[in-house]
């Protein structure tokens, strides 16, 4: 799916980065969509990559960008098509090693089996040492020379759990200046400059915020000179200022103005707004700009939101809603989930009241002219999370409390879930423990693949495969003294204490403040040349 | 405000882009070369350049024609048409500019000539070829998602010949465009393809010419202030 996979920024640095700055020549090849893949199949066309049209198998390395475990079954149906056998024990001499990377190997084991390695966290700064590793003369020495690059985890060689790496030159290495720029439509189709990366705002249920800390803003100047370099570059007419958190980047103000006066008819779009800085931020877009906003309150009820320490309250959430219709907006889209630990009926009956508020406010304030939609998924507990130990909601709560919000939801309000059985699969993978490779195998060998696409998802065929492996769908039994399955691949130096001791807030109700305000929360990230990095 | 006629080719991986695509490539062309596009008015206003005749998915076109409406003080035809040259995507290639005031008439395609490669038997295709010319009708029924619509192809399709080449038949033909449509290449080559007898797949279709209605004289297309390669 190119017009997906291109809009990946991750990709794009990895791919520029190679091709511009070590002798390795980086190339691209997407997931054919299923149809593609049949007629593939049916003329025996095995997998090419799209620069050289070069068969995949005849890479050194293959390097896999996986951003969740909706997408493992299209690994082994990217292998397959290629020609490459799907276990890395059947692969030789002459066949690409495979690599995984991206937030989903946050627990690898769901696909070790499949991997010789995996790179655990930012790579910008060692991929250096990977080209070099893959200059060694036998396939055995490549995998030797790639254990010792840090950061690396080989399945059933590694002795030691992977430190995830953090890129701590970030804010000093200007953005990538010349992205692939494609000329079908891809899903973001605008110019990216990464801002900031990592966030401190601590939500507990987010992978993302514990991953990818400590935070690192880029200087306003290098972010401004980054856009208007790739709007000349690319051609397009617009910036988008990416980060976890565009709006707690400290000089989003300057830059969005900057940006703006670059030249007519530039737009900038921020990919999240914060609740609490909503009604700033919104008044800061131009005219033609002004068409949906999308709000994440995350939950219901006050209790609930600190619990998770979201932090939002209820005049904050009305004010963000004025700022929405009162700035001429004519949409907005209210994102909750259901499933969080510690949830009540009652807290779930809050997000309809919330999405009453918010249709109120659209009355008096939009003049019966605004949309709303609120979208609704369901929570699945994540490993480096302070949920990690939490149980999984379960596809039986998790539906009463879809139906609940159907019925108590006001009318004209659109509301969308997410499938309960791509979250039961979900779940079973994001904590999956050595043997959970069985399940996305028999998986994919029964037919699934792009399983995070409604129309593809089949859940008869997960079904089928947890009974033909014996691995129960949505099942996690963690305990707290034991070592987690992923903590044996990974080191993800937020320390296990901290999280634990997250958890315990979280249940108390207790917020954690955001450590950029200056009290450090002690999660362990920060020392040994990692530091916060924000500008004055 | 001034118009541009821009004259472009599509080929290679281009050839694969939708209308839609093809028309937001040579927009962002403009964009990289520094060409400036007009806006249109209102609240969210649009670059001022559209494609009058699609280029069907997988064809090449060797003469595709853009319509461009440049701000006050462009930059010159020759100046900007090496810009674009320069600022192309793989496959688009920017052939000349024409200059025409704002009171010129939209150019309207009249007739495009077109010419694929259909594999399997020639002498089928042949005869197909043949039978096609000795029907006074061939009405086929179109469906899509706006409802059913049943056109006579004689009424659109001329110059129909078959010429045999390696492996199979090089078919060419013309689509006259009316005021009540036209029918699309696939259409008539799925019909020969069926008389014939072979599989419908067809290699390398190609928009080899267009001709306009109220398009300036010159070289392709237009004289006058025009640039060309």
């Amino acid at each position: 799916m190119y017009e997906i996979g291109i809009s990946n920024p991750g990709l794009q640095i990895l791919y520029a980065y190679l091709n511009d700055a070590t002798p390795a020549a980086a190339e691209r090849a997407y997931c054919p969509w299923p149809d593609m893949a049949a007629l593939m199949r049916a003329y025996d066309v095995p997998l090419w990559t799209l620069e050289t049209i070069d068969p995949v198998a005849g890479c050194d390395l293959w390097g896999f960008t996986l951003p969740h475990e909706l997408t493992y079954t299209n690994v082994l149906e990217m292998l397959d098509l290629a020609g490459v056998p799907i276990h890395a024990a059947e692969r030789g001499e002459g066949q690409p090693i495979v690599l995984g990377g991206g937030p989903a190997v946050a627990d690898p084991w769901p696909l070790a089996p499949f991997f010789e390695a995996f790179f655990m966290g930012e790579v910008e700064h060692r991929l250096d040492e990977i080209v070099e590793a893959l200059a060694a003369p036998s396939r055995a020495l490549r995998l030797q020379a790639l254990a010792a690059v840090p950061g690396m985890w080989l399945p059933g060689v590694s002795e030691r759990p992977a430190q995830r790496q953090v890129f701590t030159a970030f804010s000093r290495t200007p953005p990538v200046l010349r992205p692939v720029v494609p000329v079908l439509e891809a899903v973001h189709d605008r110019a990216i400059v990464e801002v900031m990366r990592g966030c401190t705002a601590g939500c507990r249920f987010c992978q993302a915020g514990m991953w990818y800390r400590p935070v690192r803003e880029r200087p306003v100047d290098l972010v401004v000179e980054a856009a208007e370099r790739l709007l000349a570059e690319t051609g397009c007419d617009e910036v988008s200022l990416l980060s976890l958190s565009s709006c707690d980047y400290s000089g989003i103000e300057e830059a969005l103005t900057r940006i703006r006066a670059l030249r007519p008819g530039v737009r900038v779009s921020l990919p999240s707004l914060r609740i609490d800085s909503a009604a700033e931020a919104l008044g800061g877009f131009a005219a033609d700009q002004r068409g949906s906003v999308t709000l994440a309150p995350e939950a219901g009820t006050q209790e609930l939101r600190d619990a998770i320490n979201k932090g939002v309250d209820d005049a904050q959430f009305e004010e963000a809603v004025r700022a929405t219709f009162g700035g001429g907006f004519t949409g907005l889209k209210l994102y909750f989930m259901i499933g969080l630990p510690g949830e009540t009926d009652a807290d779930v009956a809050g997000i309809a009241r919330m999405a009453a508020t918010a249709v109120r406010l659209a009355k008096e304030i939009g003049r019966g002219r605004a949309r709303l939609s609120v979208a609704v998924s369901s929570y699945v507990p994540k490993a480096h999370t302070p949920f990690q130990l939490e149980p999984f909601a379960g596809a039986a709560v998790l539906r009463h409390r879809q139906q609940l919000l159907r019925d108590a939801m006001p009318r004209h309000v659109r509301i969308n879930f997410h499938d309960v059985a791509a979250s039961l699969v979900e779940a079973t993978l994001a904590r999956g423990g050595p043997g959970s490779d069985r399940l996305v195998e028999e998986a994919w060998r029964r037919g699934a693949r792009f399983d995070g696409w409604s129309e593809h998802f089949h859940f008869a065929t997960w079904e089928g495969a947890a009974a033909a492996t014996g691995i129960e769908l949505g099942a996690a039994e963690l305990r707290s003294d034991e070592t987690l399955p992923w903590e044996s691949a990974v080191d993800a130096v937020v320390t296990r204490g901290f999280l634990a001791d997250e958890q315990a807030r979280a249940s108390r109700g207790e917020l954690t403040d955001d450590c950029r305000d200056g009290s450090c929360a002690a999660c362990g990230v920060c020392g040994s040349g990692v530091e916060m990095d924000v500008l004055p | 405000m001034t118009w541009w006629l821009l004259t472009f080719s599509r080929g290679g991986p281009a050839s694969y882009l939708s209308h839609l695509d093809t028309a937001r490539a040579v927009q962002r062309t403009f964009a990289r070369a520094g060409v400036p596009i007009a806006l249109s008015q209102g609240m969210r206003p649009k670059p001022r350049l559209s494609l009058p005749l699609p280029l069907p998915v997988g064809a090449a076109g060797y003469e595709e024609l853009a319509v461009v409406e440049v701000p006050d003080g462009p930059p010159s035809p020759a100046a900007a048409l090496r810009e674009l040259r320069a600022a192309a995507p793989p496959g688009l290639r920017p052939l000349a500019i024409v200059v025409v005031g704002d009171q010129h008439p939209r150019p309207q395609a009249l007739e495009a000539r077109y010419a694929c490669r259909l594999e399997g038997d020639a002498g089928a295709v042949r005869a197909a070829v043949e039978r096609y010319a000795t029907e006074v009708s061939v009405v086929r029924e179109r469906v899509s998602p706006k409802g059913r619509r049943t056109l006579d192809l004689k009424e659109y399709v001329v110059h129909v010949a078959a010429e045999p080449v390696l492996g199979g038949t090089r078919l060419s033909f013309a689509i006259r465009y009316r005021d009540d449509g036209a029918a699309r290449p696939q259409e008539f080559i799925d019909l020969i393809a069926a008389w014939a007898e072979v599989e419908p797949v067809m290699r390398g279709l190609e928009r080899r010419r267009v001709i306009w209605r109220d398009l300036p004289p010159g070289p392709s297309p237009g004289a006058g202030r025009s640039v060309s390669s």
